[in-house]
């Protein structure tokens, strides 16, 4: 009996050492080196990222989506060591001051103008292209434009006889009305650090004062910002149980199985409030711009790594092929397309009812700073205005303690000299 | 000894393994510790022990050790004692072993990535299956995600349901290593389950128990994936360990200087735990071990 | 002394509902795997409900997992045929070690084991990618080896301790050199706790994530690094999750069910102790 396990574990091992030979041997050899495009995943994305594939003859595109924070990590490991791994990278408009500054992005500028005309890039509005420049250059291709924006329960609103709200004060009121045990009046999206950052973004710019200055002070601990803040506070006693731990996908939820009744969410979310093997509110769900404006804008869209060993212009066809106005208009109902000429599109707002919304919200909306440290400094603030609302800390103790993390960091970056 | 010369020789393959691959990475990641290092482009500076004395002074630094101590005891005791229960029982009994042992080991098995969903999807508010088990009852449970004392417990039961069934394989094991005789004149002495337990098995498979215990407590300290999917370290800071604080100095703060030293407090924090343990467990025979 | 019918019906019993309430998550997720996601999330959840296995099809067919699974078979076989072999040598060279060498190897192996692997993330990259071993196997399967070294060698060494030095020494005067000791009399004891290391080995290897997200890439992806792709964002994500977590878990579960045999056979051992 020994014998025959002793066999057995031999021949293993032998299957194994096979293995790892053919495996080393077959690695190495390679001939045109695939672009490789790493990115975040959701399905707009996952729409551009199989246009990305087929967009020019010959060369292939290895594609690799994964949830943001993963996409993040790998870009950063990657990048921050200057290798050649990655050739086309996700940035929207927070990360994207990030990687530019650090170096890790090439400008596109001089690639922008000489292709201008053959992929008809003045379609992209500045509107579009200034949340990407950094220093005045541009470093990113826009593919997608996303918005929060307001889903409210028309059926529940009409029975009560109400509008949707126009003031953040009227928000609160109605948030409070519509609030039972089995259906919470709002939802609330506050996991640490992008979820909140939505959130309190919209507070900030509708109650408060703002983020930063001209100067790159913190404001947001003003008397307004204060008062934003306790609103916010205020607002989670009317929200879905399992806010402080509830991202974009559980806040969904929450409106599609019925569980709130109005809510902040993301213009990439509409769709799946009206798909019936997802949601049980089918056509029950209106949008409009939020209460107060001043929701958040995001871009999504693709750069050039500045250490990749890829011809920049082969890269940069790909990424404006992908992003044309055909594919915009195909791809319509998952996205908002950057492009004008797709944007303005009457048959779109006459096609898919979340536009009208979705317009409306794009007028008042507002990117967040374009600070390269604002997901550095949104550590410190999210964390602070968490702790204000769990009650951990008085609400203006804990913005001035954000405060003061803030200007201590932005300090040791190097800024107010 | 010609015996014991022979015996280093036996140490060569894995040590070349583990010098060749993991000292490069492991010495670079410690002595990065005493530099300042921004990885946003400027080439790190040497400041000694500039990061360790300002992790010292840092609120946020000591709240995540005592979370992190919380949350390990609370974890690897729970493990412990539940493990030793069902491996006992386990021996103890005489059908059914096999398939029992397979199912309880299967959580083991799941990936850790989505073991934290599915934990997700039990523990969510309002629409996770405990709550959903609870509320057909006409009681309103707690919030386990997002209340401060009730994240720690659930983070420290998803921690307990993941390694439980390491506990019970390996104990299992261990018990049925022990001698039968001994066992048999106990019990004709008239000795009952518990005293057979405590004070035949247990001390009889110490280095085994110390080894579980080790290892668990050194996995528990570095405990990520599923704190991370379930709380973020939230809510406000309740469950932010040293391993989460770590995750945001490096990839958010991209402070890599002060994320390494961070990493060896940790590794300091481990050691004198697990020192104590061994303190403790072979406090009467030192030199058995 | 024979047990009671009763009292073993009891802690079967109890045994039993400890497992159905241990494997609810699994249960629960299976069942999320086969329904609409209008459903899986629910509330009330619902119990009845027509499947689909429209995920599972998803996720092995159309988003080809069938591929990774090669590679995470490919790199867990191999990290257990080099690992477990060199980390039980070195165990049994360090449970007959005496003197503080030898536990000041043991220790400095644990202490590889207590710090953080998010930290060794980035080095590891930085000497993969100097080396142009980025999306090999013999990367991932080297690092994973040295990473299990620690792991690998404790454990064996807590079995050889329980083999009695009377039984070397008594092949020693026999005329076995070291070797034939170690491998001819001492290891066929530990047999079980050979297993047992093969498995958590196994399983090591299979559920790595973070070192597999570093160091592969297209040719090489392993399963958690393809399941990690689908968390968030869209519920069909989570239902895709679902379907692969349980899928993956099953060449796992069919070892094991080989391994059972000799870890029970094995284990009644005891004569060994005279």
């Amino acid at each position: 009996m020994p014998g025959f396990d002793l066999d057995r574990r031999r021949a293993l091992g032998v299957l194994g050492a096979a293995a790892a030979t053919t495996a080393l041997a077959g690695g190495t050899a390679r001939a045109q080196a695939p672009v490789q495009m790493i990115s975040h995943r959701f399905p707009a994305l996952e729409f551009y990222a199989e246009k990305m594939r087929g967009a020019v003859e010959g060369v292939e595109v290895n594609t690799q989506l994964m949830p943001f924070d993963k996409a993040n990590e790998l870009a950063t490991i990657g990048l921050s060591s200057k290798a050649d791994t990655l050739d086309i990278v996700y940035a929207n408009d927070t990360t994207v001051h990030k990687y530019a500054k650090n170096g890790w992005l090439m400008p596109l500028d001089d690639l922008w103008a000489k292709f201008s005309d053959e992929y008809d890039l003045a379609d992209f509005p500045e509107r579009a292209l200034a949340p990407y420049r950094y220093e005045g250059k541009l470093y990113c291709v826009p593919h997608n434009v996303n918005v929060m924006l307001f889903f409210y329960r028309r059926d529940l609103f009409q029975e009560a006889g109400k509008q949707p709200p126009a003031t953040m004060a009227e928000y609160v009121e109605l948030a409070k009305e519509f609030n039972t045990p089995m259906r919470a009046g709002t939802i609330k999206c506050l996991k640490p650090i992008d979820a909140t950052m939505n959130e309190v973004h919209w507070y900030l710019n509708t109650i408060g004062d703002g983020w930063f200055d001209q100067d790159w002070r913190p404001v947001f601990n003003s008397e307004n910002g204060v008062k934003a803040i306790e609103a916010l506070k205020e607002v989670t006693g009317y929200a879905q149980r399992g806010y402080a731990t509830a991202a974009n996908d559980e806040c969904t939820l929450a409106l599609q199985q019925d569980l709130a009744a109005m809510g902040l969410q993301w213009a990439s979310r509409t769709a799946a409030m009206d798909d019936p093997t997802k949601s049980r509110v089918v056509d029950l769900i209106d949008w409009a711009a939020a209460p107060g404006g001043h929701t958040r804008t995001a871009t999504d869209g693709y750069a050039i790594s500045a250490f990749t060993k890829q011809d920049p212009e082969l890269l940069f066809r790909i990424l404006a092929t992908s992003s044309s106005a055909a594919n915009m208009r195909e791809g319509a109902a998952m996205l908002v397309p950057p492009r004008d000429s797709v944007l303005r599109d009457p048959e779109l707002v006459k096609q898919f009812r979340q536009y009208p919304g979705i317009l409306a919200a794009l007028e008042t909306a507002v990117p967040t700073p374009p600070l390269p440290e604002f997901y550095e400094a949104g550590e410190f603030i999210t964390r602070r205005i968490l702790q204000a609302v769990a009650g951990e800390m008085e609400v203006k103790a804990a913005l001035d303690a954000a405060a003061a993390e803030t200007t201590q960091l932005l300090e040791s970056r190097g800024y107010y000299r | 000894m010609q015996t014991q010369r022979g015996l280093w020789l036996f140490l060569v393959p894995s040590g070349l393994v583990i010098s060749l691959v993991l000292l490069y990475p492991l010495g670079y990641a410690i002595y990065l510790s005493f530099f300042n290092y921004y990885l946003g482009g400027q080439p790190p500076t040497f400041i000694g022990f500039g990061n360790y004395v300002a992790l010292f002074g840092d609120e946020r630094f000591w709240g995540s050790i005592g979370k992190t101590v919380l949350i390990v005891a609370g974890a690897v005791g729970l493990e412990f004692v539940l493990g030793l229960a069902v491996a006992f029982g386990l021996y103890k009994l005489t059908f059914g072993v096999k398939p029992l042992n397979l199912l309880m080991f299967l959580p083991h098995i799941v990936t850790p990535v989505v073991a934290a969903l599915f934990l997700r999807w039990i523990f969510t508010g309002r629409w996770g299956l405990l709550d959903a088990i609870i509320m057909s009852f006409n009681i309103f449970p707690p919030d386990w995600l997002g209340t401060p004392g009730w994240a720690r417990f659930t983070v420290i039961l998803a921690d307990a349901w993941q390694f439980t069934p390491f506990m019970i394989l390996v104990l299992y094991a261990g018990l049925n290593t022990v001698d039968n005789s001994q066992i048999e004149s106990a019990q004709m002495d008239g000795a009952g389950n518990w005293t057979i337990l405590t004070k035949i098995m247990v001390p009889a498979i110490k280095p085994l128990i110390l080894f579980v215990l080790a290892i668990r407590i050194m996995d528990a300290f570095r405990f990520f994936d599923q704190i991370y999917v379930l709380t973020a370290g939230g809510p406000g800071t309740a469950t932010e360990t040293l391993t989460m604080y770590t995750y945001a100095l490096a990839f958010r703060l991209l402070e890599i200087g002060k994320a390494s030293a961070l990493g060896v407090m940790t590794l300091l924090l481990s050691a004198l735990t697990i020192g104590l343990l061994i303190l403790v467990l072979y406090r009467r025979d030192k030199g058995a071990f | 002394m024979r047990p009671s019918r009763a009292s073993q019906t009891l802690l079967f019993l109890a045994l039993c509902a400890f497992t159905v309430v241990n494997l609810t998550p699994i249960i629960w997720a299976f069942m999320t795997s086969i329904k609409l996601p209008v459903d899986a999330f629910s509330v009330p959840p619902k119990l009845i409900f027509t499947p689909t296995f429209e995920f599972h099809y998803q996720v092995w067919v159309e988003k080809q997992f069938w591929q990774f699974l090669i590679n995470s078979a490919i790199i867990a076989v191999s990290v257990v045929c080099i690992s477990v072999p060199i980390g039980t040598m070195a165990a049994f060279a360090l449970s007959r070690m005496r003197g503080s060498g030898s536990r000041g190897i043991l220790f400095g192996l644990l202490a590889m084991r207590m710090f953080p692997h998010i930290l060794l993330a980035i080095p590891f990259f930085v000497l993969a990618q100097w080396l142009n071993l980025i999306d090999t196997f013999p990367a991932m399967i080297m690092a994973l080896v040295a990473i299990n070294q620690p792991f690998t060698i404790w454990m064996m060494r807590s079995f050889f301790m329980d083999v009695p030095l009377e039984l070397d020494e008594a092949a020693r005067i026999d005329g076995c050199n070291l070797w034939q000791v170690f491998y001819q009399v001492a290891l066929p004891v530990v047999r079980p706790g050979l297993w047992i290391t093969c498995l958590f080995s196994l399983l090591l290897a299979y559920n790595e994530f973070l070192f597999a997200l570093v160091l592969t890439g297209p040719n090489t992806k392993t399963l958690p690094v393809a399941i990690a792709e689908y968390g968030a964002e869209d519920l069909n994500y989570w239902s895709l999750s679902a379907a692969a977590a349980i899928g993956i878990m099953l060449p796992i579960v069919l070892f094991m069910m080989a391994l059972q045999r000799h870890l029970v056979r094995g284990l009644a051992f005891g004569a060994v102790k005279g």
